[in-house]
């Protein structure tokens, strides 16, 4: 069959025999894989519901979200950028913004339900309304915390996740990255062995984005934890 | 307690839920890996592995048993890597800021790790559609009618997939550093 192609060289051939051969699954990972699997089988109903489709379309429903999103916090950044030179009479109920004295009505449609975040004491309301034409900078700044996040929990430091994941919260409580921070909570939780805080966030995180595509990721992680 | 053994000697009958989830769990190594080879985080393979589950049971009821399941898996692996990266490429690219993998396990050591990263380096360098042909070829051995079958894509386009993808694979191996001890004879060629 090879004939017909440049053979690799034998190093390469040799290399590539040697992927062949990589060493199986620790049997944590494997028991994680297959715990998910068996919650997102008794979580799907009957037997191949339609599913498969839904994971090509989740992809394309969460990036529709994305820009939703995206255009909702920008609409909130106008509003209130062009609403609170005027008198407005009085501050709004519940969280308050530090910097300015009379700040506007906190937008209803970004409210978010409390999560049992770890401390998070008087969050402010999303920076992204502060700083329209810094937003780039804003997005940077939340990309950072989770990265810090993710690359803590990928190496297994679950401890370590937190605290970004904590001050993403207090500082970015709508940011866009919201649903990830959510998830990878879920995730360093899991991973912590705080089962009960695991499952409270990852029903919150069903409450808020019950059309995510992490759903049914932070579902299987929820099952593992019980 | 003859009455007992006949009702405990028929062979359990698998749902087909189970039968699936059986398969999967077989070839849950497979399925790991093949993500990995085709630049999936480390720290998205969990999640991806899920969602191939999650599609492999929704095809269940029509895959032809007849045939061969790693290919059809590996197929399925390729959609989700490829619809995952568009995803992460339309986001902000996490890839830059993903760590390795954890140490060594038990049953791998340093430098065989290593070697695998650098092969998985070089493997990223090429884009996902020839990787994904030259992956079940040359490693997986996959006939090039299966491969074309599991990618829906004609057999020519496989050929040339896989002369493009040989080359593209030598060329990277020879750019990327290699881990400092390759002296073991299998890689002694003289590939810097």
């Amino acid at each position: 069959m090879s004939e017909d192609f440049p053979a690799l060289s034998p190093e390469v051939r040799a290399l590539l025999d040697r992927e062949r051969t990589s060493p199986p699954l620790s049997p944590a990972v494997r028991a994680r894989a297959l715990a998910a699997a068996r919650a997102a089988m008794a979580a799907g109903g009957g037997a191949a519901a339609p599913r498969a489709p839904a994971a090509w379309t989740r992809w394309a429903v969460a990036a529709g979200l994305t820009g939703v999103a995206a255009v909702a916090a920008a609409t909130v950044a106008y509003r209130h950028q062009h609403a609170s030179a005027p008198a407005l009479p009085a501050a709004p109920a519940g969280t308050a913004l530090a910097t300015e004295p009379g700040p506007p009505p906190a937008p209803a449609p970004l409210a978010v339900p409390s999560l049992p975040q770890a401390a998070s004491p008087a969050a402010p309301l999303p920076r992204l309304a502060d700083d329209g034409p810094r937003r780039g900078k804003v997005t940077r700044e939340e990309l950072r915390l989770l990265s810090q996040a993710r690359a803590a929990v990928a190496r297994e430091d679950f401890a370590g996740a937190l605290s970004p994941l904590a001050e993403h919260a207090r500082e970015f409580p709508n940011g866009r990255l919201t649903e990830e921070r959510e998830a990878l909570h879920v995730k360093a939780l899991v991973g912590l062995g705080r089962g009960d805080e695991a499952r409270r966030a990852a029903t919150s995180f069903a409450a808020r984005f019950p059309r995510s595509v992490l759903l049914p990721a932070v579902r299987g992680m929820s099952a593992r934890s019980e | 307690m003859s009455h007992l053994r006949l009702l405990s000697s028929p062979t359990p009958q698998l749902t087909r839920d189970e039968e699936c989830l059986d398969a999967f769990q077989k070839e849950l190594d497979y399925v790991y890996r093949s993500l990995r080879r085709l630049g999936t985080p480390p720290s998205e393979v969990d999640d991806l592995a899920q969602e191939v589950f999650l599609a492999l049971r929704h095809n269940w009821a029509t895959y032809d048993r007849e045939r061969p399941l790693r290919p059809y898996l590996f197929g399925i692996c390729f959609r989700m890597s490829a619809a995952s990266q568009r995803k992460r490429r339309r986001e902000v690219s996490y890839a830059v800021m993903e760590v390795d993998e954890p140490g060594p396990g038990p049953d791998e050591t340093l430098l065989a790790k290593q070697l695998r990263a650098h092969v998985l380096n070089a493997l990223e360098q090429l884009p996902l559609k020839r990787r994904a042909v030259l992956v079940m070829h040359d490693i997986d051995d996959v006939a090039v009618r299966d491969i074309a079958a599991a990618l829906s894509i004609p057999l020519f386009t496989v050929y040339s997939r896989l002369r493009k993808g040989r080359r593209e694979l030598e060329a990277a191996l020879r750019r990327i550093p290699a881990p400092a001890s390759r002296t073991t004879p299998a890689t002694s060629g003289g590939h810097a």
